[in-house]
């Protein structure tokens, strides 16, 4: 560490307000999460590749023939990171768990909170499952998080 | 067909946290250290090249501005790069460019970052990530770095105390070097005690916060032979991009660095290249986390794909190794200026220059590689230097 520290400061504060554009591909996808709790993708109709989160084109193909395609509210844990501080930096006693998960029927997925499970509970590879909030605003919040898929299911 | 370019001069300083001096001040140290190190004055420079990460760091938007003065820039041609961490390789890479494309004989470059002058690192880290899918979730540097380091030890079956060893190492290394902020002599079981940020990330796993600056004065051939008899020539430069969609990617596992892959390969075909396990003697790899400097090390061919715990368990990246890696302390012993992570290419020219000092490793080094890495687990610059 640093013997001499600045003596001298000016302090000060940037804060600016935004209202990001979900965009045309967000737009669709969380209208279909908030009406029907739907999870939809985008396929690319010359690769095939179904796109989660959807996108108005493939970067690979880079073409915007794009169909929209439903796909499962499951899938397989592909990583999954459990931290004891929160996101404004405050130790916490439990830690939280998120997780990315990628879903059947997509080439692709989400990062989400993972509960009703324990950072041990948790393999990468297993099947897990969204649940959804009940109160949705078309928000990645109307996803309240994944689970682990039950094993009577 | 491009014109060979040689580092003919590299700018110093102490890294530190809560610098007293401004960017423009620190800026101005190292572009005066790289002149006097060249032999040459503000008025034989071309071009200037400015680099640094994230602006919400130092809280100065668009803070090339205030980095112009110092660097030699008063009413020369100057442009600033930005590819998040990866600025600290790409930043030299675009003064490369400058040299042999044949429009300059003589470039400063400049990379900078002050980090400690905001309330929390943290809260601007989250400012990173995309609005839509990601920040409500309030993913952190700490689990960032968990789901990749996590994907990493199970794809390759590496093990926490593997990644312990690099810090280690590098903490250690740092002892030697004068402008280093965190030397510590530790233990494997230091680093294993140090609280877990995220599995299998620890404290002790990680880099500072920092504020400090680097430059390197790069220049054609002829330019390069009138000034010294030695000089160090830029062999190779290349980089990779991954989509910014990390959860929706082609590759989906982050424990592989595909585009870092590229970058290397790129490198290495321009130098000439094609066992760089054998042909590079000494390697600078980016190292904000222990596992980075272990997947870099993979994807840089330094050692084979997920061989990079057996490199360490056998020494072979130690200052004393056949192949050392960080002898500088890389970014967890010497500090993490983002951008200035450019420390990285000072360090390789050093050593090849025999002016490292107690930094020196024991063998010859006449071919040295750096590389650095930035955005959501997405870009990779690599930069390869050596003697004829
Ligand atoms: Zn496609």
């Amino acid at each position: 560490m640093s013997k001499k520290k600045p003596e001298m400061t000016i302090g000060g504060t940037i804060q600016v307000d935004y209202e990001w554009s979900v965009g045309n591909a967000g737009e669709r996808f969380f209208t279909e999460i908030k009406d029907h709790k739907r999870i939809m993708g985008a396929r690319c109709r010359t690769c095939g590749r179904v796109m989660v989160p959807p996108r108005i084109f493939c970067e690979e193909c880079f073409v915007d023939a794009i169909e929209w395609v439903e796909v499962e509210p499951k899938g397989t844990l592909v990583t999954f990171g459990d931290c004891y501080f929160s996101t404004d930096g405050k130790r916490l006693d439990e830690p939280w768990i998120l997780g990315i998960v990628r879903l059947n029927g997509a080439d692709g997925g989400l990062i989400h909170f993972i509960k009703e499970a324990k950072a041990e509970d948790l393999k990468i590879g297993m099947p897990m499952e969204i649940v959804f909030s009940d109160e949705r605003k078309g928000h990645i919040l109307d996803i309240s998080h994944f689970r682990p898929v039950k094993e009577s299911e | 067909m491009a014109r060979k370019v040689a580092i003919v001069g590299v700018g110093m300083q102490k890294f530190e946290f809560c610098k007293v001096e401004t960017i423009e001040e620190m800026v101005f140290d190292v572009a005066r250290n790289a002149l006097e190190d060249a032999r040459l004055s503000k008025d034989d420079i071309d071009a200037v090249v400015t680099g640094s990460a994230v602006d919400a760091f130092c809280g100065i938007v668009n803070s090339d501005k205030v980095a112009t003065d110092g660097a030699g820039g008063f009413l020369k041609p100057t442009m600033r790069n930005s590819t998040s961490g990866s600025s600290a390789v790409s930043t030299p890479i675009l003064g490369y460019n400058h040299v042999a494309s044949g429009m300059y004989d003589i470039v400063m470059v400049i990379c900078y970052e002050k980090m400690s002058e905001n309330a929390s690192a943290q809260a601007v880290f989250n400012t990173v990530y995309d609005e839509a899918y990601v920040r409500p979730i309030g993913l952190n540097v700490p689990i960032q770095c968990g789901l990749e380091a996590r994907a990493y030890l199970h794809r390759y079956g590496l093990t926490e105390r593997q990644m312990a060893k690099v810090s280690v190492k590098n903490r250690g290394n740092a002892i030697s070097n004068p402008y280093a902020q965190l030397p510590m002599k530790l233990t494997v079981d230091d680093v294993m005690a140090s609280p877990y940020l995220s599995w299998p990330v620890k404290l002790l796993d990680t880099s500072p916060v920092t504020d400090g600056a680097r430059a390197v004065i790069l220049a054609s051939e002829d330019v390069a032979r009138e000034l010294t008899d030695s000089p160090v020539w830029i062999r190779g430069t290349g980089r990779g991009a991954d989509s910014v969609w990390f959860m929706g990617r082609a590759n989906p596992d982050l424990g592989r660095l595909d585009y870092a892959y590229l970058a290397a390969r790129q490198a290495y075909e321009m130098a000439g290249i094609k066992d760089p396990a054998v042909e590079i003697d000494y390697a600078e790899v980016y190292d904000p986390f222990t596992f980075k400097e272990m997947q870099h090390c993979e994807a840089l061919g330094l050692c084979p794909e997920g061989g990079a715990g057996r490199m360490i368990d056998e020494g072979v990246s130690w200052k004393d190794g056949a192949l050392p890696v960080n002898a500088s302390g890389g970014l967890q012993g010497e500090g993490n200026p983002i951008g200035a992570g450019m420390s990285r290419l000072n360090w390789c020219y050093l050593q090849i220059q025999g002016k490292a000092g107690d930094c020196q490793v024991s063998k010859d080094v006449n071919t040295a590689v750096c590389n650095a890495w930035g955005g959501m687990y997405q870009y990779n610059a690599v930069m390869v230097i050596g003697r004829d």
